[in-house]
């Protein structure tokens, strides 16, 4: 037993949309875009945000995990709620006990680096599932609309069989306003670059970096890979100023994801995790308003675990949005007529949701102690034998689908038409009629296997209210 | 041992509204265009009713709640009105109440009335409705067309059919209907298409085109009935009688469970088998003359064919282009033009299709007349195939 990194994950969403889609749309506005359009970037879908992004990431991150983690942290500057604990709907959906302590960390891109120093300081016998997810959007024709993906990370952090060991961690507070974000507003104000790279990265980086590695006891030259959440061009730079070899720093995956924010640095960690052999000396770096940086060294238990886990599998599957519009009303910015239909009150009766929270967040339906069949929702006579108040509480959620009848609905609303959904077979007998998510039109068949990820079902917008269900999604990416 | 309601209740009168969009109409103008007629038709005066039901369904946007949208209308003299809603299968119910009360001797004459005003929603289409606090949660905001369009990826996928087969004989019925309809002064869509315009039509939810697709309409339908011996006092000799009426709703098993499949409609294989026992009906495809099921979409109409018992498992297809169905087929279905050409205006439709049966057995249904039917048919399907209400009724002629 040992106190470190145990697990990592990451995910990234379906959607991408390329560069170039972008800069054709907008260079009337900004002919500058056109330089930057290379690459494509990611994009969470209408049903995604942060918290639905850090679930994906977090069970990324718990795949073969035998215990649920006894504390929650989710780190983003994109948490869709102000007031509800937002790990809170994280904890659910991940089926934790009550007893476990949620934590939502916001207000900086380093809130999660942030986090994980503060882990490496203070090891406790509890452990901790990290989470970073951010789903930032961005002005149209902005510089930022350009660069920003939308992705997660996690890592799960405690006693045990560590993957990575924190070796040292540091953190460097300065009130750098290179860009920031009002509580009341939807876009960075971003400042000039050159001024950010040269005041701010170039000198601030290198006063946590050398902090980290005095507490590790280590020299930059025994570094085996630099993360860090900026440009090559920016990495430059700060392997001059920290006289590290720029050859490195890893990808930071913006040519085929973007840059996610709070969850960056996490999601290049698990990354370069993907590959990392035993014995890595990794320097992860944070920044914004000052920075973080932690030293770690991978365990021979990485290689046992590293397949299952990283935004590979999530990078590989990828959907492209073929229009800049549908790009902007998928994230809400163009206010699209989807006629009289989409005018539906989606008011949520809250005493309703909280007596059936666990069925619809943590999708628990009920198994029959009488004659095993499993049926989803959970009720008080069982469908199969019809023996009355048998029924003991089984999560879905995990289980893998196949689909019995599906429809594309063109009648319907929904943000990406066509409304896709339909009847899916689950094992031991349950059976439900489920809306799809992540679907082309086409690509469902009778007979196609799903699994199922937690999703916005439905956005209350008269009450700035969302709620969350689980949707049958491709197989293919988990 | 109860032995049911079979020829116990005489229809003696039956109206029908125009259905269309009827901007001009609210619900009460349709009711009494059908009240009117059916009063006539029995001979009677309004005072001579003593109880009455209506069907009704959507009350939020149609006539309102309770017993109160006929008994105004109608200016009723504060005879007992109950309001059944038992969704697409309302205006069958409304009947069940009405045949019911006259079989259990608690009143000599009752009256049925199902009527919806649709047309006031502002957009075509059924209105978007709640399920519910708790299925708002979990349940996909599913239509119509999008819950049936289901059976057929599912039939097709269980009898290997090829779909653009399965296509074609949606089609045909299509075809065949507004054939019908186009014969119906009383239907909404008059006009006869084509296969190919059937087959090219818009996707509404795949694999359902536009042509798939029932309208949506106004309309009322009504039925006056008495018991057989009360009918016979008042001098009908050749009266339609009820042989059956039974009703199946849904318990969970075709959603919550894997035993269904998805291809077929469950409770209306149940109804089905009930409703024969009651009638006395023991070989559906030679006794049963002709049929109005609940073709609200191609589909729907194709799967019940098998549900019914009419059709052997996995061979509607071939019966549907086989012409069995068409006007000059052996059982015909739709021969008013169903709902197809009708629409559904939901409380209304199950009278209407009592509607039919009731003119082709009395030799008054005009272009449309078949050859001396004995024995019809009428079927509802309310909800989605995977969680529905399902009736069936047989009316037949009576000779007292």
């Amino acid at each position: 037993m040992a106190y470190g990194i145990l697990s990592f994950g990451a995910y990234v969403p379906t959607l991408r949309i390329p560069r170039k889609a972008i800069a054709e749309a907008m260079a009337w506005a900004s002919p500058a875009l056109k330089g930057l359009a290379k690459g494509e970037r990611a994009f969470a879908n209408w049903d995604e945000d942060s918290i639905t992004l850090a679930v994906e990431a977090a069970r990324d991150c718990l795949r073969g995990v035998a215990e649920r983690p006894d504390q929650i942290q989710l780190a983003s500057t994109t948490l869709p709620f102000a007031d509800r604990s937002n790990s809170g709907v994280v904890a659910d959906a991940l089926l934790c006990a009550e007893r476990t302590t949620t934590e939502d960390l916001a207000g900086s891109r380093r809130a999660a680096t942030s986090a994980l120093v503060r882990l490496g300081h203070n090891p406790g016998p509890r452990s901790t599932l990290l989470l970073a997810a951010d789903c930032r959007d961005a002005r149209p024709a902005s510089v930022q609309e350009m660069n920003y993906g939308h992705g997660a990370a996690a890592l799960l952090v405690g006693q045990g069989e560590p993957i990575a060991l924190i070796k040292g961690a540091a953190s460097w507070h300065d009130d750098m306003v290179d860009q920031y974000r009002a509580a009341d507003t939807d876009y960075d104000y971003v400042l000039e670059e050159r001024w950010i790279r040269e005041e701010g990265y170039n000198k601030l980086v290198p006063k946590a970096v050398a902090a980290a590695l005095a507490e590790a006891g280590l020299d930059i030259g025994e570094i085996h890979r630099v993360v860090f959440p900026a440009s090559s061009a920016t990495a430059k730079g700060v392997a001059k100023a920290i006289r590290a070899n720029p050859d490195l720093f890893i990808d930071p995956l913006l040519a085929n994801c973007g840059d996610c924010g709070t969850a960056q640095p996490l999601l290049l960690l698990a990354h370069a995790l993907e590959t990392a052999v035993a014995g890595e000396k990794i320097l992860v770096i944070g920044f914004g308003q000052g920075a973080d940086a932690l030293v770690l060294e991978t365990t021979p238990r990485l290689a046992e675990v590293q397949s299952a886990h990283g935004p590979a599998a999530y990078i590989a599957q990828r959907r492209v949005c073929p229009a800049y519009t549908q790009f902007l009303s998928l994230r809400s910015r163009l206010e699209v007529d989807f006629g009289l239909r989409a005018e539906r009150d989606n008011r949520t009766a809250q005493s309703a949701f909280y007596r059936r929270r666990k069925d619809i967040t943590g999708m628990v339906g009920g198994r029959c102690t009488r004659c095993n069949t499993l049926q989803y929702p959970r009720s008080q006579v069982c469908v199969k034998c019809g023996e009355m108040e048998t029924q003991q509480d089984e999560s879905l959620s995990a289980l893998q689908g196949r689909v019995k009848s599906y429809t594309e609905d063109w009648l319907a609303y929904t943000p990406l038409p066509p409304y896709i959904y339909g009847n899916v077979e689950f094992p031991d007998g349950a059976n439900c009629m489920l809306e799809f998510t992540d679907f082309a039109p086409g690509e469902v068949k009778v007979g196609s296997s799903v699994r199922m990820v937690f999703r916005i079902k439905d956005f209350d917008p008269k009450r700035h209210f969302r709620r969350y269900f689980w949707k049958p999604a491709p197989l293919s990416g988990a | 041992m109860a032995k049911g309601i079979r020829d116990k209740v005489a229809i003696i009168g039956m109206g029908c509204s125009r259905f269309g969009e009827r901007w001009d109409c609210g619900p009460e103008e349709l009711i009494l265009e059908a009240f009117k007629e059916a009063l006539a038709d029995a001979g009677i005066t309004r005072d001579e009713i003593e109880m009455a039901w209506l069907g009704l369904f959507y009350q939020e946007q149609s006539a309102g709640k309770s017993a109160l949208p006929l008994s105004l209308s109608l200016r009723l003299n504060n005879i007992p009105v109950t309001r059944v809603e038992n969704m697409c299968a309302t205006g069958t119910e409304a009947l069940r109440g009405a045949v019911y009360a006259v079989a259990a001797g608690a009143c000599d004459i009752a009256l049925a009335v199902g009527v919806e005003k649709l047309k006031d929603t502002g957009y075509a289409g059924l209105p978007e409705r709640t399920k519910g606090t708790f299925d708002d949660l979990w349940l996909p905001n599913a239509t119509a067309p999008g819950a049936f369009a289901q059976l057929a990826s599912a039939y097709a996928a269980k009898h290997r059919v090829d779909m653009q087969d399965l296509k074609r004989a949606m089609a045909h019925i299509s075809v065949k209907s507004h054939a019908n309809g186009s014969l119906n002064p009383k239907a909404h869509l008059r006009r006869t298409i084509t296969e190919e315009e059937a087959l090219n039509a818009g996707m509404v939810a795949y694999p359902l085109g536009l042509m798939d697709c029932c309208g949506v309409s106004d309309g009322a339908a009504c039925a006056i009935v008495t018991s057989v011996e009360k009918a016979r006092e008042m001098g009908l000799k050749d009266m339609v009688t009820v042989k059956a009426m039974q009703l199946a709703p849904s318990n969970g098993f075709e959603m919550s469970n894997t035993g269904w499949d998805g291809s077929y409609l469950h409770t209306t294989r149940v109804a089905a088998q009930r409703a024969y026992a009651e009638a006395g009906v023991t070989d559906p495809r030679r006794q049963i003359n002709m049929m109005e099921v609940h073709d609200c979409f191609s589909v729907t109409e194709l799967v019940v064919m098998e549900d019914l018992g009419i059709s052997p498992e996995g061979g509607a297809i071939k019966d549907v282009m086989d012409g069995v169905f068409d006007k000059d087929g052996a059982i015909p279905c739709q021969i008013d033009g169903g709902l197809k050409c009708f629409g559904h205006p939901i409380g209304a439709s199950g009278l209407r299709m009592a509607y039919e049966m009731y003119l082709q057995l009395l030799g008054r249904a005009g272009d449309r007349q078949l050859k001396h039917p004995s024995l019809g048919l009428t079927h509802n399907l309310g909800g989605h195939p995977f969680r529905n209400v399902a009736s069936v009724s047989v009316f037949g002629l009576h000779s007292a």
